[in-house]
């Protein structure tokens, strides 16, 4: 075994290193130093982004994992994702959780790996560990307590972390021994951990149940209805930055591992069918519920839900021009979700209202983030000439040529129903008159990475060709590589 | 002892920690009911690596048990955290938000 085998994983690996340097540092800094390792973090995600640009990261490590233009694409995806997360919920973190932010910043690399690994991995068991890898850490993140003052405050915030991790932690861990016992299943059938077997194996009883209940699990990470009922509350109890992290990163990760199984795992015939029923019930049911919502994290949750419901529609149609449209989509949800956190994450953790008045009269108080705010609204509801329109557009048009004309009619009315809850959230920041009048401060780091998130949705809006080219190749990478 | 009679115990197992996992209230009481289900795993695959005559089922098996113990690990210490807030383990005292 030579180190050049290992190149494929080379960033992977920078990443993983980089996290335990942290974490050796973390223990010999002094306390007023903390706040040096965001900027490590960053450092280290910026130079993992540029490692990923000098190795090409192409070809296979024995049969267990594989690089192609797909993997490329989803882990350079990934650490941006990441670095938008890190940087936007810098000085936050470093306020409320002075003393943990070693750890913070640990976990969230670690996640990073696992998640990095996921789009390659060509072995059962380099996916189960990786997918652990992203989902333990979440677990902790989100159990991660404000520091306060006060016993009182001190012991609500408490509250609302535990029940937040609790219901991440319980649907996470029931989804996780679900999916074991389905690949349990699977292994047993194939007799070999490698994803081309379980394609070639023959379609008993035993290897369908195990293929539902792995897609079960996978729809727990996504959070799919009917596995979605973590979703609203932990999104309201975690810390923002977290939820800004937690609702863009796993779920394009997870995602993207739902396209290698479904492309390279599973016959589909076996899945086909479950797909489209997770879809409409996403799309309906994560629309519906977020329209009575009065908090905007809670909402932005079920709106996940929704988007969700949208990719699957195109996974289930399958095929090279369908995956590429979902890989475009992915993208322009990553960058416009996490956009929207970000401007929440600005406006609620000052005034520590997160509830739709809290966002009121934004427009006159800062009407640059009213102006992000109202772009990643409308990228999010699919309205032209941001990038969430050419990404609707796209996909609808990618399942209608696939002749699901029925699935089209039904996903663009609950895109109309969308739009009625999204421009809710945008009369409340323009219409509505602000509770308090004085202008509103934005920490420098997140105001960089709100603004290049709306360079990004705009200006991907403005030219989305592209991207589209590079989602095409690694569609087309996907299909035809091993 | 044949592989039939392994994969009925293994799907007993887990049917039995899916009930106590949709009917207790107990945290710890969720976490015991995870770890049968996790064990319905094991045995599944140690029973077809027995049957199939290869070691790839215990290799995964070693890889499962390190992932549940892991996993309930960070379960504990959510459970600590609950109690922390509520002086109470059972699950249904945190569900504030909905209110």
């Amino acid at each position: 075994m030579s180190l050049e085998m290992l190149q494929p994983i080379a960033v992977e690996l920078s990443i993983c290193g980089g996290a335990i340097v942290l974490l050796l540092v973390d223990m010999y800094l002094p306390d007023g130093a903390r706040k040096h390792l965001a900027s490590l973090t960053a450092l280290l995600l910026v130079v993992a982004l540029y490692l990923s640009t000098r190795f090409d990261g192409q070809g296979a490590i024995g049969t267990v994992y594989f690089g192609s233009a797909f993997t490329q694409l989803c882990k350079r995806l990934l650490i941006v994702a990441t670095l938008g997360a890190v940087l936007g919920g810098r000085d936050f973190i470093a306020k409320v959780a002075p003393r943990r932010q070693g750890e913070y910043y640990f976990l969230i690399l670690m996640c990073l790996t696992g998640m990095m690994l996921l789009p390659g991995a060509r072995d059962l068991i380099l996916l189960i560990v990786s997918f652990e890898l992203m989902g333990i850490p979440l677990y902790v993140l989100t159990a991660f307590v404000r520091d306060e003052a006060s016993p009182e405050r001190r012991l609500a915030a408490t509250k609302q972390a535990a029940e937040a991790s609790l219901k991440l932690y319980l649907v996470g861990a029931a989804s996780t021994t679900v999916t074991l016992f389905g690949l349990s299943l699977l292994v047993g059938g194939a007799g070999s951990t490698r994803l081309d077997a379980l394609l070639a194996a023959p379609a008993t009883p035993l290897h369908i149940a195990g293929l539902l209940l792995v897609l079960g699990g996978m729809g727990f990470k996504i959070g799919a209805v009917p596995f979605h009922m973590w979703v609203p509350d932990t999104y309201q109890g975690a810390l923002t930055p977290v939820v800004a992290f937690l609702s863009v990163a796993p779920k394009a990760a997870g995602m993207a591992t739902l396209m290698v199984l479904s492309v390279k795992a599973v016959p589909s015939s076996i899945w086909q069918p479950a797909l489209t029923v997770l879809a409409v019930v996403s799309m309906t049911v994560g629309n519906l519920m977020a329209l009575p919502q009065r908090n905007v994290k809670r909402l932005l949750g079920y709106s996940g839900v929704a988007q969700i419901g949208y990719m699957l529609l195109a996974l289930c149609v399958g095929g090279s021009y369908a995956l590429a449209m979902l890989l475009f989509y992915l993208c322009g949800y990553v960058v416009t979700n996490l956009g929207t956190f970000l401007v929440v994450h600005a406006v609620a953790d000052r005034e520590g209202d997160d509830s739709l008045d809290g966002l009121s009269g934004l427009a006159r108080r800062s009407p640059w983030l009213g102006l992000s705010l109202l772009m990643f609204l409308l990228s999010l509801a699919g309205i032209p000439f941001v990038i969430g329109f050419w990404s609707k557009l796209y996909l609808f048009m990618a399942v209608y040529q696939a002749g699901q004309g029925w699935l089209v009619v039904v996903g663009a009315v609950l895109a109309v129903v969308g739009l009625f809850y999204y421009l809710q959230v945008a009369r409340a920041a323009y219409m509505v008159a602000p509770a308090k009048p004085q202008p509103l401060q934005v920490e420098p780091w997140l105001a960089v990475m709100i603004v290049v998130c709306l360079l990004l949705v705009t200006g991907l809006g403005a030219y989305p060709g592209p991207l589209l080219e590079v989602c095409q190749q690694a569609a087309d990478a996907l299909l035809l590589g091993r | 002892m044949t592989l039939g009679l392994c994969l009925i115990l293994s799907a007993a197992l887990f049917c039995i920690g899916l009930y106590g996992l949709l009917t207790h209230r107990h945290a710890i009481g969720l976490l015991l009911s995870l770890e049968l289900m996790a064990n319905a795993t094991n045995i599944n695959l140690i029973a077809f690596s027995r049957f199939r005559g290869d070691s790839m089922g215990q290799v995964f098996a070693l890889f499962s048990i390190a992932l549940t113990v892991t996993e309930v690990v960070v379960g504990l210490a959510i459970v600590i955290l609950l109690h922390r807030a509520y002086r109470d383990a059972r699950v249904g005292r945190a569900s504030e938000f909905r209110h």
